[in-house]
């Protein structure tokens, strides 16, 4: 899988091009308009993270180009404005996604994941740790060959720690990633907790393992015991 | 009152005056003209009565046929002997009609005895004169006022109109649209100068508006990109394993302030926005309508701190909103009437089509409630709040005509919106 980042900050860049290199991915990064121009003719990208305000150039006008070249290639735009007009403008040229700066790597991560999912297998693939067998198109999760009935919330929650596994995961990342950006955090922490606490439950239910792990109280980690 | 109206109106006064004056004082030059001429007759006349009494000595009244022509009366011993001329009413022999008469009265002897001696001229022919005078030239004065006053108006409103069309395209100018202000050049040099003043002020008020524009977009995304690193860094940061707790603690700390920040910096960048009004795509929304919904997606926040939400006369309250600043109004009285809940309270949605109210149980009020719209104005000091939400819900009802009022008493906090009177 190979992911180019356009992002003219460097260390912004540097960051998402560590964590997904961790995550298996063949990462390479722009720093300018003319850069990145370049490498969408010369190369064929799964997925292309780009910022929309460059330096030298337009972040919409290299989706397009991107568009035109490649169609299948995913668009996930990262901009620190928050303007509807920007989405929806990223949207109509065909970009798959819009995230506002700053975002976490872990969401960030996981709506690769998701958009590469999509457009490689229509979503028609199952997502697998251990016993742990989920079906993202029916959303139907099974432990052991058991279904667990999950609610949406803790379906979404299971699905971002498979996205990000053995990673640590902030409350707060976890928390917007469940319901968005303007949730007041107090209440949203404690709601986190109990999801988690459900899911673990649920799992543990079916004969499953304990793969969440709290990490000194700034948040969790999924994987192996 | 309009300024042709008001020219109008001074140059209508004025020439009604002049007019006025004029019409009087040609009045009076004909009197004075008239009683010249009969004064000067009824003098020639008192000549020919002293020539004929000379020649005589003595004075008939059959010399004279006309009636009222002269009056002689003796008068006996008489002290007064002057002259004078009074004006008199006459009646006539015939029909008994009063007429005006000038008269010349003047003593003299006649046969040793002292006689009062009045000759008299008729005015009738003179007043008339004047009469037909005055209403022809009254005639002639009133059409030229008429005449000079429509040729003023149609004359300054031609004189006026580049002014009034540079002024209807000023009416119409929009700071935030790309277009410049266009303005004609007339012909006359005061307006073309006004004119090029005006375009100039349009276009440097534009570029400054551009450039305020740019710079809050600007200073938000410098904000945001470094927010982003620090985020990013920090994200990484927790990977290690080699963390001792209290470094995470430190870590964790950093990471919230960045969080607060983002959200600071995000709150203040919509204040600019709402302020420099660069939301112009207005829509009817329903308030109501909204905020119901608002609460039904925060569901799960209000069955986690068990509380009761009661919806009651849900009237749709429409508003022109643009959709963005509706979503962030609605968000933000509903994220206050959880936010300052207590656990087991209740929250209540009502609208009747006029007043839309979101009440909500909580703590009783600390602070001034007088100033709780203002910036940075935190009830407690929460950490997860950056107090900037009760003043973007103020910002924009106070752009979109509508008002919101607060009140709270025995612990139930209410906010109530309704339309300022006089706006849409």
């Amino acid at each position: 899988m190979k992911v180019l980042v356009v992002e003219d900050e460097k260390g912004l860049a540097e960051s998402i091009t560590d964590y997904m290199n961790k995550e298996g991915y063949l990462c390479e990064t722009a720093g300018t308009f003319r850069e990145a121009d370049e490498r969408i003719y010369l190369y064929q990208y799964d997925c292309v993270i780009v910022d929309l305000t460059l330096p030298d150039g337009d972040g919409f006008q290299l989706i397009q180009t991107l568009k035109k070249l490649l169609a299948t290639t995913g668009v996930i735009i990262i901009s620190a404005r928050n303007a509807l007009e920007d989405k929806i403008r990223g949207l109509e040229i065909g970009s798959d996604d819009y995230l506002t700066k700053p975002f976490h790597l872990s969401e960030l991560n996981a709506r690769v994941k998701s958009l590469i999912r999509r457009r490689n297998f229509g979503g028609h693939t199952e997502i697998r740790f251990r016993e742990i067998r989920v079906n993202p198109s029916s959303r139907k999760v099974y432990v052991n060959g058991q279904l667990a009935v999950l609610s949406r919330k803790e379906y979404d929650l299971l699905l971002y720690f498979l996205s990000n596994i053995d990673v640590v995961l902030t409350k707060v990342s976890i928390a917007e990633h469940l319901w968005g950006d303007n949730i007041d955090s107090a209440d949203s922490l404690d709601m986190v907790y109990s999801h988690i606490k459900n899911l673990r439950r649920k799992l543990l239910e079916k004969g499953g393992s304990d793969y969440v792990r709290s990490v000194y109280g700034i948040g969790y980690k999924f994987g192996e015991p | 009152m309009k300024l042709l109206a008001k020219t109008n109106r001074i140059y209508l006064a004025f020439s009604l005056a002049i007019y006025l004056f004029a019409g009087l004082a040609f009045y009076q030059v004909v009197r004075i003209l008239i009683y010249n001429e009969v004064e000067t007759r009824l003098k020639v006349e008192k000549r020919d009565f002293e020539a004929y009494l000379k020649q005589h000595k003595a004075w008939s009244d059959t010399t004279y046929f006309v009636e009222n022509k002269i009056d002689v009366v003796p008068v006996g011993r008489q002290t007064r002997l002057s002259e004078t001329f009074i004006d008199t009413l006459i009646q006539n022999r015939y029909d008994q009609e009063l007429m005006p008469f000038r008269q010349l009265t003047f003593y003299v002897p006649i046969q040793g005895e002292m006689h009062r001696v009045s000759i008299r001229k008729s005015l009738i022919q003179s007043y008339q004169l004047i009469e037909v005078i005055t209403v022809t030239m009254a005639a002639c004065l009133g059409l030229l006022l008429l005449g000079t006053f429509w040729f003023q108006g149609k004359l300054s409103g031609r004189l006026w109109l580049p002014f009034y069309e540079s002024l209807s395209r000023i009416k119409r100018f929009n700071l935030a649209s790309a277009t410049p202000l266009q303005l004609d050049k007339p012909e006359i040099n005061e307006f073309r100068e006004l004119n090029e003043v005006l375009r100039k002020m349009g276009d440097k008020m534009q570029q400054d508006y551009r450039s305020l524009k740019e710079f809050t977009e600007n200073a938000s995304h410098e904000i945001q990109t470094p927010l982003a690193l620090i985020n990013a860094k920090v994200e990484q940061l927790i990977q290690s394993e080699k963390l001792t707790e209290t470094q995470t603690r430190w870590i964790e700390e950093i990471y919230q302030a960045s969080r607060r920040m983002a959200r600071l910096n995000q709150g203040l960048l919509l204040l600019a926005k709402i302020d420099n009004q660069q939301f112009t795509n207005n829509q009817t929304v329903d308030l109501a309508a909204l905020l119901a919904e608002k609460l039904n997606a925060m569901d799960e926040v209000l069955l986690h701190k068990r509380i009761a939400v009661e919806i009651r006369n849900l009237v749709p309250f429409t508003v022109q909103l643009p959709p963005a600043l509706a979503d962030s109004l609605v968000a933000n009285l509903v994220n206050n009437a959880i936010k300052h809940n207590h656990a087991e309270g209740r929250v209540e949605l009502a609208s009747n089509g006029k007043n839309l109210s979101l009440g909500n149980t909580g703590n009783a009020l600390v602070s001034n409630p007088e100033r709780l719209f203002e910036r940075f104005k935190k009830e407690g000091s929460s950490l997860d709040s950056v107090g900037l939400g009760l003043a973007i819900i103020k910002e924009i009802c106070d752009t979109y005509g509508l008002q919101v009022e607060y009140a709270e008493s025995n612990g139930w906090h209410r906010f109530d919106i309704f339309r300022k009177i006089g706006a849409d």
